[in-house]
């Protein structure tokens, strides 16, 4: 499904990827760890297609084609969904404003019919429930007032709506409590088929008990430097990323 | 010593031009135009009128003697879609009796002689005071709720360059209900300087609501001395709707002449091409107890220039005032520009006012989220203009009036896409 060679990406000139590789397959999660600032987000957002991140090199295939030359716009309508670490406010424009907007151009895109307003309201209520979100929430400006839990929620909301072929999960969990973590986790589990795949991208392994990834990348200074299972999480938690790095300074 | 250079043109051919027209023999008229002409027109070095060059503009438009013709009708295509109104009609800057229609059996309407004017030593207050041909008085009597809104239309149907100076005064009596609406409809490529000077003044506890729509034609210039008097208790909310023209300028005054007065002025200017908006606004607060609030937004793309600057008076006897201005822009282009001042005066000590400008782009984190969902950077820029700009348009009671600065907005969304 994604097959990412050898990715260099900067920021302001900047190398911040440093040679990524990694494949994944339909029905596969993926949990991307690493300490702070070793690229996990960068690769995230230069997935989704954020302009200020500059790719110099390396190629992303997803689904037979070349990712990074579509539009953040395009990307999402072939089926990537990216779940912001900080999702921005947006005064005057709600959710369900939004959401109506971006399925309808998204099965455009796909040649589906669009969704009329009955279609859109039913398909909301249904997926208001898998992640416990009030209609009332849905209907005020974006992530105006929002608690940190009620913006992950969000998230996760708007990718159970758009129903992504790669589900793209910057730090989720972040800022999250136990409760709210499990709403969310049950929301991607939900989501999960043979068909889809989602990279977790994550500082702690908490998450990951909820949501069981089938493979654990270790990102370090732009590179994935260690992949493994989920036992490798285990390991990183009771270790900490200096034991990775302690691995990795003799070579 | 400006004025002396300006003199030789357009001060000369507005000298012509009355000698001409010779306005009723009217000598509030004579002497408006003398003192006009003592004290020349700005330029760009007059402290009111230092972001345009309007006087320059209208030199180099303006024929040595500019035609007073009749027009023909105005045709309904051309109205406010669906609206039911009483309608007043101004052809080329004159009251026109055959196309006005009143609808509100309690509503009067009397021409009389331009009298009465609010003096201001403004040079086009002057000009409209000079020129101004009749005075058109609307009244809604105390206790009456207007049914229907007055809808003041400025209809140009000319080959020639009209020059226009039309006068109305709108008053609502004490606990009086009414909302008014005024629009320019030009046919294509007329060119006229719409000088206009228009009063409205509510009584005790009236309450009013009115719309001013600026996107005649592209070439329109437009001056609107625009007077609001409110007394006790009145409720007055006020929208400024800016989007096409050569040049408009807006000098709004209100008085908040009483307590317990509740007034809104929001102001849109959406701007595009080559036109220049100036808004220049004066709340004065002359009582106490009294709150006011103001919010004027912009967005400017391609060449076009705002002006905006808020004055705000409190004076020594307006205690417990509560007076508050915001001015934001969103410049769109590297070309567009903004110029923005508040000015807030205040003698009274017990008194709450705030005021606070901002100018930026469109969020560049708002946009990519939008599209990071599938919405195209059009759609997602559209999305966030709209949301930007409705909160100056929102509040309208009048659904049908509403509704069609709503569309106006869309329409220049579309325009810049």
């Amino acid at each position: 499904m994604l097959t990412i060679k050898n990715l260099h990406a900067t920021i302001d000139e900047k190398e911040i990827l440093n040679g990524i590789n990694l494949t994944v397959k339909a029905g596969e999660v993926h949990a991307i760890m690493g300490p702070n600032g070793s690229g996990k987000s960068t690769l995230a957002a230069a997935l989704a297609g954020r302009e200020e991140y500059v790719v110099t090199k390396g190629s992303v295939d997803f689904m037979g084609k070349n990712l990074l030359e579509m539009d953040p716009e395009i990307r999402a309508r072939e089926g990537v969904f990216l779940a912001f670490q900080y999702p921005v406010e947006i005064p005057g424009v709600s959710t369900i404003n939004f959401m109506k907007s971006a399925i309808n151009q998204i099965r455009t895109h796909r040649g589906i019919p669009t969704l009329d307003a009955v279609a859109f309201l039913k398909l909301m209520k249904e997926k208001m429930k898998l992640v416990e979100i009030d209609q009332s929430l849905l209907n005020r400006s974006l992530n105006e007032g929002f608690s940190g839990g009620e913006k992950k929620r969000n998230e996760i909301f708007q990718m159970a709506m758009l129903e992504p072929t790669l589900a793209i999960l910057d730090e989720t969990d972040s800022g999250l409590d136990i409760d709210a973590l499990r709403v969310v986790a049950r929301g991607v589990n939900t989501l999960r088929s043979k068909d889809n795949a989602i990279i977790i991208v994550t500082h702690y392994q908490r998450l990951l008990e909820y949501i069981v990834p089938d493979f654990v990348h270790v990102l370090y200074q732009g590179r994935i430097v260690k992949s493994g299972t989920k036992d490798l999480a285990l390991e990183l938690e009771e270790k900490g990323y200096d034991w990775i790095k302690g691995q990795l300074t003799p070579a | 010593m400006n004025a002396t250079i300006e003199k030789t043109t357009l001060l000369n051919t507005l000298e012509k031009v009355f000698a001409l027209r010779n306005p009723s023999g009217n000598p509030e008229g004579r002497q408006a135009l003398n003192y006009l002409l003592a004290k020349g027109l700005p330029s760009v070095k007059t402290e009111e009128y230092r972001f345009i060059a309007i006087t320059r503009l209208l030199e180099s438009v303006m024929p040595e003697v500019p035609t007073l013709k009749p027009g023909g009708k105005i045709s309904p295509g051309q109205l406010i879609p669906e609206l039911a109104c009483n309608r007043i009609v101004f052809v080329n800057g004159v009251y026109s009796p055959e196309q006005t229609e009143i609808l509100d059996s309690s509503l009067t309407l009397s021409e009389d002689a331009p009298s009465g004017a609010k003096q201001t030593d403004d040079p086009f207050n002057l000009m409209n005071r000079a020129f101004c041909e009749s005075l058109i008085h609307i009244h809604c009597p105390a206790k009456q709720e207007m049914k229907h809104p007055v809808a003041v239309v400025y209809y140009f149907d000319s080959t020639e360059f009209i020059f226009a100076n039309p006068r109305w005064k709108f008053t609502v009596g004490d606990s009086g209900k009414a909302s008014l609406v005024e629009y320019t409809v030009a046919e294509d490529g007329v060119s006229f300087f719409n000088n206009k000077h228009t009063q409205i003044s509510a009584g005790r506890q009236a309450e009013i609501e009115c719309t001013t729509i600026q996107r005649g034609a592209a070439q329109e210039i437009q001056v609107n001395n625009a007077f609001i008097d409110l007394a006790d208790n009145s409720q007055y909310q006020g929208y400024t709707f800016t989007s096409r023209g050569r040049m408009i300028r807006n000098n709004l005054t209100m008085a908040i002449d009483g307590e317990g007065i509740n007034a809104h002025l929001y102001g849109l200017y959406y701007l595009n091409g080559q036109t220049v908006a100036d808004n220049h606004t004066v709340v004065d607060h002359r009582k106490p107890r009294s709150y006011s609030n103001e919010v004027y937004k912009g967005i400017l793309d391609g060449n076009s220039r705002g002006v905006f600057n808020g004055k705000i008076f409190v004076r020594p006897d307006a205690q417990k005032t509560n007076a508050f201005q915001t001015n934001r822009n969103l410049l769109l282009s590297e070309t567009a520009t903004i110029h923005t001042k508040p000015q807030l005066e205040i003698w009274a000590d017990d008194v709450k006012c705030s005021h606070g400008c901002t100018t930026g782009q469109l969020d560049e984190e708002a946009l990519f989220y939008l599209q990071s969902r599938g919405l195209s950077r059009d759609a997602a820029k559209g999305m966030l203009l709209h949301a930007y700009a409705a909160e100056t348009f929102e509040s309208m009671r009048n659904e049908t009036i509403k509704h069609f600065v709503t569309n106006l907005v869309s329409e220049q969304l579309h325009q810049n896409g």
